[in-house]
């Protein structure tokens, strides 16, 4: 049986892994998103800061061995004008292809709203690339309608 | 050797050149009814043809036997991958359609037309096969890109009544397996008990993994392996592969359980390899065969040059070693398959072609090599084997007809016969216009 946690330190190894690998899956949806080269640092650098953050939430899926097999990141932002105030942002969600279907995204995304609501978040917001049907349909299937665009261009 | 050999396949180019100009092509279309004067007319055309129109308008199904497409397929491409060319574009697929169409003709009785389209798109492609659906008995697919072509088979299995075909995949895989099932009898082994390695991960390899899960090998006992590496489930591209490539995505998911994460792990150990990548000699090393179990079996199946020399992989361990050349024992060639199975999916009026059907296909063609005495160096029926080609549609039909497949029924005996008069005759219309030289021998200028 698959359990969802808040990562520890000792999960962070296993943790940038996975959200290398979101970041590469997003690359595949808009040049604009290709990773950098000193993706790995960055990611940890990062991620290093959500450890013992108030305002931030990591949480990782453990399969029965003990393996780290899906990751969700998300923090909780101050919504300056609009009611309400407080918003939890999935910022990252992945889980290892072996492992999709079963229905862990879904215990993943229930826990991180309950415990972004816990922080004091009212709205529960998800980010990722426009392209990427796979969470389009994810995130409407549980409720999530489309709100704020993100149009870009080079300049 | 392999300067021999580029010289010798510049000399069959420039035959075929003049072959090809001289006589405008290969294949021309050729009337069945007898016609003693214009009167004659009437019947198969105006007035008399409104009457079968009018029938088959009431009843579609009847195009099956007042026209001929009981008997028509469409040999469909793009244009996108010719043979080992690449996308030279549906113009240029054209001749090698038409030697598509005449192996048809004369190993399997059936009219086939050639068909290169010009599409921008693979739903365009869908659209066109769908439109010509009515004038034909079945598709066969040819020389599409991958992974294009796994898209438009799924595609076009699901949404068309009558068989589609993908050659590249269907057929290799198919002649495959019927080597795989006699080499496994020669070292004494079970289908279901080996480890499988598959060298390469195109059309041919993707649809062996899943003719040779249906046949009874389980996912986990298959390793594919592409320029990468072996394929696993936590492979660093499979999020990429998700997106571009979902069918080996899939067989990356439930293959490899051992996690092979080198070519050398996954061959330590393994039964059988397959091996349909680039032309050789050198792609499959000589050390990786050695690191198989005991009485391996080696099918290296690339064109014109195999992966490995045959006295290599011999050398290093193998004991049932196949290529995809005539020229070597054990030729796996898909030209034993797709004349059979089109005949007898076409003589039962076929819906759809299964994975099962190949399979039986299969089964028989090497039951039928296993009844002539199998060995190291006969797996395997050669193309010359007539007789094979009539069992082959039979087990194709009959198994049609077992899943539901099928318009009409018939037996094993039944298509038997129904095929070898079918190709018989096929056969002797060609030599009778040779000997009357409406077919005109190859003048001897243009082979020397």
């Amino acid at each position: 049986m698959v359990k969802v946690r808040r990562a520890g330190e000792k999960d962070l190894d296993n943790v940038v892994e996975l959200v290398v690998r979101l970041k590469r899956l997003n690359s595949e949806f808009d040049p604009l998103l290709k990773v950098r080269d000193d993706v790995y640092v960055q990611v940890r650098n990062w991620l290093s800061g959500f450890m013992n953050n108030k305002n931030k939430l990591l949480l990782v899926a453990e399969s029965d061995d003990g393996r780290v097999i899906g990751v969700l990141v998300s923090e909780v932002r101050e919504r300056l004008f609009y009611e309400p105030p407080m918003e939890g942002v999935i910022m990252d969600f992945y889980v290892m292809p072996e492992f999709r279907r079963r229905g862990i995204g879904k215990m993943m995304m229930d826990e991180a709203i309950k415990m972004l609501r816990e922080m004091g978040a009212h709205v529960i917001s998800a980010e990722f690339p426009a392209q990427n049907q796979i969470s389009v349909a994810f995130y409407r299937k549980y409720g999530f309608r489309p709100m704020m665009n993100t149009y870009v261009k080079e300049t | 050797m392999s300067n021999a050999g580029e010289d010798r396949t510049k000399k069959w180019y420039e035959v075929s050149i003049k072959v090809a100009r001289n006589y405008g092509g290969k294949v021309s279309m050729m009337p069945k009814v007898p016609i003693k004067g214009l009167r004659d007319f009437s019947i198969y055309y105006t007035p008399g043809v409104a009457g079968v129109s009018l029938e088959i308008s009431k009843n579609p199904d009847l195009s099956f036997e007042l026209t001929w497409r009981w008997n028509a397929i469409a040999v469909l491409t793009d244009g996108t991958r010719v043979l080992g060319l690449g996308n030279v574009g549906p113009e240029a697929a054209l001749p090698v359609m038409e030697g598509k169409a005449l192996i048809f003709k004369y190993l399997g009785g059936v009219d086939a037309i050639p068909l290169p389209i010009r599409v921008k798109s693979k739903e365009e492609f869908v659209a066109v096969a769908k439109a010509i659906e009515p004038s034909f008995g079945g598709i066969n697919l040819e020389d599409i890109e991958s992974p294009k072509c796994f898209y438009l088979l799924e595609t076009l299995r699901r949404e068309l009544n009558i068989p589609v075909w993908h050659d590249d995949q269907q057929g290799t895989a198919g002649a495959i397996l019927a080597g795989l099932y006699n080499a496994l009898k020669v070292v004494d082994k079970k289908l279901t008990g080996v480890r499988i390695v598959l060298f390469g991960a195109g059309a041919s390899n993707i649809a062996a993994a899943e003719v040779l899960h249906t046949a009874g090998v389980p996912y986990e006992n298959m390793t594919l392996i592409d320029s990468k590496g072996p394929l696993h489930a936590d492979r660093e591209d499979m999020d990429k592969l998700m997106l571009n490539n979902p069918w080996k995505y899939n067989l990356a998911l439930k293959t490899n359980k051992e996690r092979h994460k080198t070519i050398e792990e996954a061959m330590n150990g393994a039964d059988v390899l397959i091996s349909a990548s680039t032309p050789g000699p050198g792609i499959i090393k000589k050390d990786w065969v050695r690191l198989m179990n005991k009485d391996s079996i080696v099918f290296a199946l690339a064109n014109p040059v195999p992966e490995i020399w045959p006295w290599e992989a011999k050398e290093a361990g193998a004991r049932v070693v196949a290529t995809g050349r005539s020229d070597f024992p054990n030729q796996i060639n898909n030209s034993l398959i797709f004349p059979s199975v089109f005949r007898g999916a076409l003589d039962v009026r076929a819906r759809a072609i299964s994975n099962e059907v190949i399979v039986a296909v299969a089964r028989e063609i090497a039951k039928y090599a296993e009844e002539r005495g199998i060995s190291e160096d006969y797996i395997i029926p050669t193309m010359e084997e007539w007789e094979v080609y009539p069992r082959a549609a039979a087990a194709a039909a009959v198994e049609i007809v077992n899943e539901g497949l099928a318009r009409v029924s018939t037996t094993y005996r039944e298509e038997l016969e129904r095929a070898r008069e079918i190709i018989a005759k096929a056969r002797a219309s060609m030599e009778k216009l040779m000997r009357e030289g409406l077919i005109r021998e190859i003048p001897a200028e243009l082979v020397r």
